[in-house]
């Protein structure tokens, strides 16, 4: 029993410290997951709009594509974006692996098919009566997408929290394409990893504390605006 | 503005649920789908709507049978769709139709069925295509209001022409000029409206419109376009062309039949006149049913005025007349 008391004394220490590093590592955990999310939820959600609003050739394929991209494995996204990024690669001139740009890129790659496809659930659940006055009311396809979201919006929001939390929990991705390099590409998932390699029990835990934190508190965000009555 | 022709309607291919060979509407005219549940009036106007495949493309205002409004407020929801002026113009429409502008800062989940019905009605109205499609478009609203709006909702087709689903007989007097009765997917019989809920083509548009009397009996003699049939002990003279003999079904409404105090022989100047006596009285609505033993039973609708002018009671005699050109007889 020692042991857990000697590893939670530990952690609690190095938190109530709150260092540089472990700044540092949580600032880049935040950008890096929020950047990814953003570009996750800013293609997946129309992607998932459409998906759900339905009847258009290639739908099916495609929700089958999505679908099986919510299960893709992290470290799997991380090699394509790798290979992709790799000096002979196609977008080798860019000469961003091993940074957090790569990371956000590989994140986005996971975010996009979670975005989607919760999005097409929540939106294909609207009533056939919503659906029926969605398509009466003579709007273009933007406006209807639109209005589709505001009205699933609790799903949509659902989808957020969803590509927010597959990107912030996930290690394969970030640790192939960013190395987990101390001060440039470690974020807390792949510090944890390290640290409890090292037998840095402590360590590993004040960082996986901080992790739920932040996913607490980001999740706590969302779900106040999923449940807040919209009057505009 | 041209009027509105359609041919050839089926859904599915086969025409299973519905069958409509033509539809036509004058333009700026109003024509009512009237019919039993399950006739196939909203799969019909679906259609019109371009909401199911295979219908024509008409451009028309579309308002389905069930208002949805979205989150977000009354007032939003309103000017969904329109520009700014057609957006004033469903504010002035809503006001026609006693939707308390004060409501328009509510969240759209704070109003009743009724208001948001009338909040949908004026939206569509203020659509800027020239025919507009509603389904049901009263049916949300409370029988004492219906009437107000009704007028309302008429008045504010400025022009435009209109298809109305309903199944309300009173709703369809006063919404349409002409009414379409659909039975099993099909056009039974089109016609001005009093001409079709008077004059029955056939005992499944009778039943649908809700002709209260349906008798049959045996054809005799006739006389021009009339001719007699003997239901029981009763001669009836109506509208047909049946050998002697021959079975026959005679259909009339129960506003075609007048009601006398007393048996008197010299009552009214109809060719139908039979002495009964009070069998029933009901309330229908804001009218009331009367059932006459005639030897048969006949319906009558009267005013709850007539009834205290007719010191009507069960048991009380009476005489009917109907016009025999009310009378529609049918072989049966």
């Amino acid at each position: 029993m020692s042991f857990i008391g000697d590893v939670l004394r530990e952690a609690v220490q190095l938190l109530s410290q709150f260092g540089a590093e472990l700044r540092g590592v949580l600032w880049l955990t935040l950008v890096v997951s929020l950047l990814a999310t953003a570009i996750g939820v800013a293609l997946g959600v129309p992607l998932g709009t459409a998906l759900g609003l339905g009847r258009f050739r290639g739908r099916t394929p495609l929700l089958v594509a999505v679908n099986t991209g919510m299960g893709m494995p992290p470290v799997l996204a991380g090699l394509v974006i790798l290979l992709l990024l790799w000096r002979d690669g196609p977008l080798g001139s860019w000469g961003i692996l091993f940074t957090p740009q790569a990371m956000v890129l590989a994140q986005s790659l996971l975010a996009i098919p979670i975005a989607a496809g919760v999005t097409a659930g929540a939106v294909g659940g609207l009533s056939p009566v919503a659906r029926e006055q969605l398509s009466a009311l003579g709007l273009g396809k933007t406006a209807t997408g639109w209005i589709a979201v505001r009205e699933a919006w609790p799903g949509v929001a659902a989808a957020v929290a969803a590509a927010f939390g597959r990107v912030v929990s996930e290690v394969g991705a970030v640790l192939v394409v960013g190395g987990n390099i101390e001060g440039e590409t470690r974020v807390l998932t792949t510090a944890i990893v390290q640290e409890t390699r090292q037998a840095q029990f402590g360590a590993a835990l004040a960082l996986g504390i901080l992790l739920m934190v932040l996913a607490l508190l980001i999740n706590g965000a969302l779900t106040w605006l999923q449940l807040r009555e919209r009057t505009s | 503005m041209a009027p509105l022709v359609v041919e050839g309607l089926r859904f599915p291919a086969d025409g299973s649920i519905v069958s409509v060979e033509r539809l036509s509407v004058e333009a700026g005219g109003r024509l009512i789908i009237f019919g039993p549940n399950g006739a196939g009036k909203t799969t019909l106007l679906r259609l019109l709507a371009g909401v199911l495949p295979g219908g024509p493309l008409l451009g028309a205002a579309y308002q389905p049978q069930h208002s949805h409004l979205f989150r977000g407020s009354a007032g939003w929801n309103l000017g969904l769709g329109l520009n700014s002026e057609q957006a004033a113009r469903a504010r002035t429409l809503a006001d026609r139709f006693g939707l308390d502008p004060a409501l328009y800062q509510e969240p759209a989940s704070a109003l009743s069925g009724g208001e948001r019905q009338r909040l949908s009605l004026a939206r569509t109205l203020a659509r800027p295509e020239p025919w507009v499609l509603l389904d049901e478009p009263l049916a949300a609203l409370d029988v004492a209001d219906r009437v107000v709006v009704a007028a309302a909702l008429v008045d504010s087709l400025s022009g435009k022409g209109a298809i109305i689903v309903t199944h309300d007989r009173e709703e369809a007097a006063v919404l349409g000029e002409r009414v379409a009765v659909m039975v099993g997917g099909t056009i039974a019989q089109e016609g001005p409206v009093a001409e079709v809920f008077s004059l029955p083509v056939d005992d499944r548009v009778a039943k649908a419109v809700g002709v209260a009397n349906v008798l049959d009996g045996v054809a005799g003699s006739r006389e021009g376009p009339l001719c007699s049939i003997r239901v029981g002990a009763l001669h009836v003279w109506g509208l047909g062309d049946l050998e002697e003999g021959a079975g026959a079904r005679v259909l009339f409404g129960a506003e075609a039949v007048t009601l006398f105090p007393g048996h008197d022989a010299s009552a009214g100047s109809a060719r139908n006149r039979w002495p009964g006596t009070v069998a029933v009285l009901r309330e229908t609505g804001r009218l009331i049913e009367v059932i006459v033993d005639a030897g048969s039973p006949i319906a009558a609708l009267i005013t709850p005025g007539s009834r205290e002018a007719l010191q009507l009671a069960p048991g009380a005699p009476v005489t009917l007349t109907v016009k025999a050109t009310a009378v529609r007889v049918i072989p049966r």
